[in-house]
């Protein structure tokens, strides 16, 4: 039997030390020791995977990001994929503490924005509609307007399309399939049109300032599993922009693997039961 | 009971090292480890401040100079915390030697200031009186 | 259902025209911070902005619109800008030397022609917060420097901030000025750790 002659790569102990902390300044991930027998086989999938002859090349593509290695190398450490009602963690935070908080500071009548950014291909903002109208006992007092964006076309009009296999549905209860899909052919459901109405899907950057200026007095964002893929200048510029389309005191959450501590200033931390979200400040009184 | 009988009974005492480097934060764990604390860490004041709301720490021992939350910004945003996370004794440990330094320190609500280098022995003395676990 | 939308979202505007850019200039002064904070961030990447953008950022005190300011300056990123954001890297303040090394660390390019001088610096705390500045730049350029700063530098605070950044950026060659480093400070505390601690990680890599 003839092997192509890929030889495992000699990694040694100090080299995952030298990878965790890069990863760890970077991202803000970190891993105990239990979990070493998991790192050495990711670390080990991805040199071979670059077809890097050592640590040292590999580390070195890395760290320059050369083929967004940083973000495979993310990726083999996250699951990242998109479903309903993924981090529903943050939804129940929403409905329980951030929209009533959001909703004593306000004139009456202004509807609740949010906006899910990236919303690939239309998980996320469906989401945030099904679990308001399931959750929110406020849900039928207030106007409410998703904004739904992602800068590939494709998955926006994907989201649009609103079609959807098992394997997006997999946290959804049967009931709720049944209530807010209809079955199109096998494996396959459609999402009520009166949900797929309710969305506003639009292309935006999100280090773009003269698209993001577009975007204006939101009350919540989400803006999930996206920033850790940035480099430093890029999450700068996004977290201002991000910014600048809160309104005082709105809020923003970032996926799972994320914080601010490797992001930006900008936002204050604040901490409920179920999630840590950011808080744009609040306006001052002059 | 003696405050070290109620110590010997309950969970082992909990340290939070916030300082962007890597090393001063093995240093700080190896040795506080060894002498039987437990020891999470922090990068800068941001993450510190996450740590802190989320989980229950005993001291926080924290750098001056961190990217996007220096030590003195994070001290005051502790202290301006309305959790039991506002009286969390703090450790600063910095390179800065002036008075300046000093006086900034007590102002942000440090209970205490170290000089960089630490000494084990500093480092292990000071934790057990902050945290009251000398026996 | 209790959604809604609004009317279709307007096209992306374009970039400023030379009557913005000109009103968001003299924006830069107004007593409104949040006039400043826009006028900072339309001002981003636009160089004949640099000096204007400097002089408001000597005098600004609101933290979040000096980031902009900061921001705006790293988006131009030329010798300019890497002029107008150094002198906060001898701050008072250490909010704003921290605000001052993270834009500064995205712009490895046009800060290394600096760097030397920065590493020499006759001010310790200068020359740590350079040696964080080396991390970003080409890994072998960054050794050898760090390495050289190593070799004569008396200051151990300056030794560990070199240190650490060889602990990602060193390969085997960078051994013997550890060595020497933790040699020269053998009865100080945490050096030699760190010296070990970091030899153990590079020890497998070559240049």
């Amino acid at each position: 039997m003839e092997f192509s002659g890929a030889r495992a790569v000699h990694v040694t102990q100090g080299d995952v030390r030298r990878l965790c902390e890069f990863l760890y300044r970077r991202t803000g991930m970190s891993f105990d020791n239990n979990k070493r027998y998991y790192i050495d086989r990711r670390l080990a999938e991805r040199i071979a995977a670059t077809h890097s002859g050592s640590f040292q090349s590999y580390f070195a593509m890395l760290r320059s990001d050369a083929e967004h290695e940083i973000e495979h190398l993310i990726n083999a450490f996250t699951v990242n994929e998109t479903y309903f009602y993924r981090e529903d963690h943050q939804l129940r935070c929403m409905t329980s503490h951030l929209l009533s908080t959001l909703l004593q500071r306000r004139k009456t009548g202004d509807p609740i924005r949010i906006w899910s950014i990236p919303c690939s291909t239309g998980e996320e903002p469906y989401s945030i509609a099904i679990w308001l109208m399931e959750n929110w006992s406020e849900v039928d007092n207030h106007n409410i307007e998703i904004v739904a964006s992602d800068i590939d076309s494709r998955a926006l009009n994907s989201a649009a399309e609103g079609f959807y296999g098992a394997r997006a549905l997999m946290r959804l209860s049967r009931q709720l399939v049944d209530r807010y899909f209809a079955p199109v052919d096998e494996g396959r459901v459609r999402i009520d049109p009166g949900l797929r109405e309710s969305v506003q899907f639009t292309r935006a950057n999100l280090i773009d300032p003269q698209d993001m200026a577009r975007y204006r007095d939101f009350d919540i964002v989400f803006c999930r599993n996206v920033l850790i893929y940035f480099d430093d200048a890029s999450r700068r510029l996004a977290a201002e922009n991000l910014y600048d389309c809160l309104r005082p005191g709105g809020y923003i959450c970032l996926g799972h693997s994320e914080t601010m501590s490797r992001i930006s200033s900008l936002f204050s931390v604040c901490r409920f039961p179920e999630a840590i979200v950011y808080q744009r400040p609040e306006a001052k009184h002059v | 009971m003696s405050e070290s009988d109620k110590r010997l009974g309950r969970a082992r005492v909990r340290i939070l090292i916030v300082d962007d480097s890597s090393l001063v934060r093995l240093y700080c764990r190896d040795v506080l480890e060894s002498a039987g604390f437990e020891v999470d860490q922090a990068i800068n004041g941001i993450e510190a401040i996450e740590k802190v709301l989320a989980q229950t720490f005993d001291l926080v021992i924290v750098d001056v100079n961190m990217p996007r939350m220096d030590g003195f910004s994070f001290l005051r945003a502790l202290r301006a915390s309305a959790k039991d996370a506002a009286s969390l004794p703090a450790l600063v440990i910095t390179t800065e030697a002036g008075k300046q330094d000093r006086e900034d320190a007590r102002a942000a609500g440090a209970s205490y200031y170290l000089l960089k280098p630490v000494s084990e022995y500093d480092l292990v003395r000071h934790v057990a009186v902050l945290t009251g676990t000398l026996p | 259902m209790p959604f809604i939308k609004r009317a279709p979202f307007a096209e992306r505007t374009n970039a400023e025209s030379a009557n913005g850019l000109t009103r968001h200039l003299s924006e830069l002064n107004s007593p409104d911070a949040e006039i400043r904070w826009h006028a900072a961030r339309a001002l981003g990447g636009f160089a004949p902005a640099v000096p204007a953008l400097a002089v408001a950022l000597e005098a600004e005190k609101v933290p979040h619109v000096r980031e902009a300011m900061m921001t705006a300056l790293m988006r131009v990123g030329d010798e300019a800008s890497v002029r107008a954001l150094l002198p906060y890297l001898r701050s008072q303040d250490a909010h704003l030397r921290a605000a001052a090394i993270e834009a500064l660390q995205a712009l490895p390019e046009a800060v290394a022609p600096f760097m030397e001088a920065l590493l020499g610096d006759t001010d310790a705390d200068v020359r740590i917060l350079a040696t964080e500045l080396a991390r970003n730049m080409p890994p072998e350029d960054a050794a050898r420097a760090l390495c050289s700063l190593l070799a004569n530098e008396l200051h151990p605070n300056v030794c560990a901030a070199a240190i650490e950044v060889l602990a990602e950026v060193g390969t085997r060659d960078a051994v013997p000025a550890l060595e020497a480093c933790a040699q020269r400070f053998s009865n100080t505390p945490f050096l030699p750790f760190a010296v070990s601690a970091t030899i153990a990680r590079i020890s497998s890599t070559e240049s």
